[in-house]
């Protein structure tokens, strides 16, 4: 799967968490700004591990990596290999 | 016209019986703005009285239909929104003012119709506008909403809400399900009692204190949290920082070391959803556990915290008790207490926990009037008696630390608010 896949798969799955129309969501845009808080995070979290069985609670990724849908993706697909 | 109530609404109505036996006044809170002018009396109370006349589902009760599910029962209705006024001298300071609206929570509303009552304080140049709500009719933010609604922001609807919605009667197999999933998750959640500071006798009145963080010191919140807790961990940070403080208190007064045992309301509705759907709850439940030795090192707690957050995401515990309570609405009120009593050995909790993100009252003025911040005041559930609530308005984040009489002195309540201080 490459990083463009898996970035479509976090824009469409956190539209359900939020309520929001997929079109919307910026994919360079910083998560706090798209409205994610505490509980809509670890809700994408839980999808990760289960879409991609990756646990990036422990994995020890840096918080950079975190801050956009599009950083996200990336570093998915690089644990992932 | 016919809202039936949802299983979270039973439950809440369960808690507003058990405040209602334990102190008699029910479950209710308080909702200010502070105004950087003065509202005018007369065109507040017309306003009052056009939706008084346009919405009585705000002075309905519960009540149960031939199927046996509880509903809300809205008859015509004469009633008109309260609205006390005061007026204080300038030298009173904020804290005379927090204490002069949270007294007023401790009187019970004047009869079974009335959920809402209004109070206006002026000060000088300056006023503040209390709404005291029935937890039945509304929750923390439906009650931000509603107000913006009143203050005259047409984003907001209550019609959503009043509509002839679902009995549920249907997916039982669904509901049982996750009944047996709340059960097991309970069942290890609630091992023996929680650690509780011991409870007054008689009918206790609620006192709080209010800290505000201004834009500045609120952004090192943000900034300490991201810190120590990790990007958009701001509610697990708030949450173990408050499980910190609280332990000193107990650890003070030798309470003995049982776990503590705190459950956390959580609404995870976008705002969009909060202005189509102003009345009644749509909220669930976390429950956190941690022990007496975990509860002195914040390391620990917060670690454990998120495990616990995202363990109980991962099973859907929140769907699960907001599915799994439709089961109870069978059950009277009477009941529905002697079986929450049963599920937490006596006491639901060791304090309670709320923090709302994003709030929804989403104007930045009231009837053209400025508004400076927005703060909750809850009637502290009791038992327990003792609960940190935070809220978010603008950038700024508001602290209340509520208490039931007799169940801190002076200087523990002083400990507590410089620890509260002490998160920016």
């Amino acid at each position: 799967m490459t990083a463009k896949m898996i970035e479509k798969k976090l824009i469409q799955q956190l539209s359900v968490i939020l309520s929001l129309p997929a079109a919307k969501m910026k994919s360079d845009a910083p998560l706090h700004k798209l409205g994610v808080d505490s509980l809509s995070f670890v809700e994408l979290l839980v999808f990760i591990e289960k879409e991609f069985k990756i646990k990036l609670m422990e994995s020890g990724i840096a918080r950079e990596d975190f801050k956009t849908i599009h950083s996200l993706a990336e570093c998915i697909n690089e644990i992932a290999g | 016209m016919k809202r039936y109530l949802t299983g979270i609404d039973w439950v809440v109505n369960a808690l507003d019986y058990i405040s209602r036996r334990k102190t008699g006044v029910g479950n209710t809170a308080q909702v200010v703005l502070e105004l950087e002018g003065i509202i005018g009396e007369e065109k507040l109370g017309e306003r009052l009285k056009i939706i008084s006349r346009d919405y009585p589902v705000m002075f309905g009760y519960p009540s149960r239909a031939i199927n046996l599910c509880p509903y809300w029962k809205v008859t015509s209705s004469r009633n008109t929104l309260r609205l006390n006024t005061d007026s204080l001298n300038l030298e009173s300071d904020f804290d005379s003012i927090i204490r002069n609206l949270s007294q007023r929570l401790n009187h019970p509303f004047k009869d079974k119709r009335e959920h809402i009552l209004f109070n206006l304080i002026h000060q000088g140049k300056k006023s503040f506008l209390g709404m005291i709500f029935d937890h039945r009719l509304m929750e923390a933010r439906g009650a931000e909403g509603f107000l913006d609604f009143v203050g005259g922001n047409g984003e907001f609807s209550l019609e959503e809400s009043l509509y002839d919605g679902p009995s549920h009667l249907n997916r039982w197999l669904d509901k049982f399900r996750a009944g047996r999933k709340v059960n097991r998750a309970f069942l290890h959640l609630t091992e023996g009692r929680p650690r509780v500071l011991g409870l007054t006798q008689g009918n206790p009145k609620v006192g709080c204190r209010l800290i505000n963080f201004n834009k500045e010191r609120s952004s090192g919140i943000f900034q300490n949290a991201f810190n120590e807790a990790g990007y958009l961990m701001l509610m697990p940070y708030v949450l173990s920082k408050s499980i910190v403080i609280l332990n000193q208190i107990f650890e003070d007064k030798r309470i003995p070391p049982q776990d503590y045992l705190i459950p956390v309301s959580i609404d995870t509705r976008p705002n969009d959803l909060v202005r189509k759907e102003v009345l009644f709850n749509h909220l669930s439940f976390f429950l956190f556990r941690i022990t007496a030795q975990e509860a002195g090192s914040f390391k620990t707690v917060l670690s454990s915290v998120k495990k616990q957050i995202y363990a109980q995401i991962k099973i859907g515990l929140p769907q699960a008790i907001k599915e799994a309570s439709f089961l109870m609405r069978i059950a009277p009120l009477f009941l529905v207490n002697i079986l929450l009593k049963a599920m937490s050995k006596g006491v639901p909790a060791s304090f309670s926990f709320a923090f709302i993100g994003e709030g929804a009252y989403a104007s930045d003025n009231f009837m053209q009037i400025p508004v400076k911040n927005i703060f909750h005041i809850p009637r502290v559930p009791y038992p327990p008696g003792l609960g940190i609530f935070f809220n978010q308005y603008r950038g700024n984040i508001n602290a209340t630390f509520s208490y039931a009489d007799g169940l801190l002195n002076e200087k523990e309540i002083e400990i507590v608010k410089l620890g509260i201080n002490s998160l920016a």
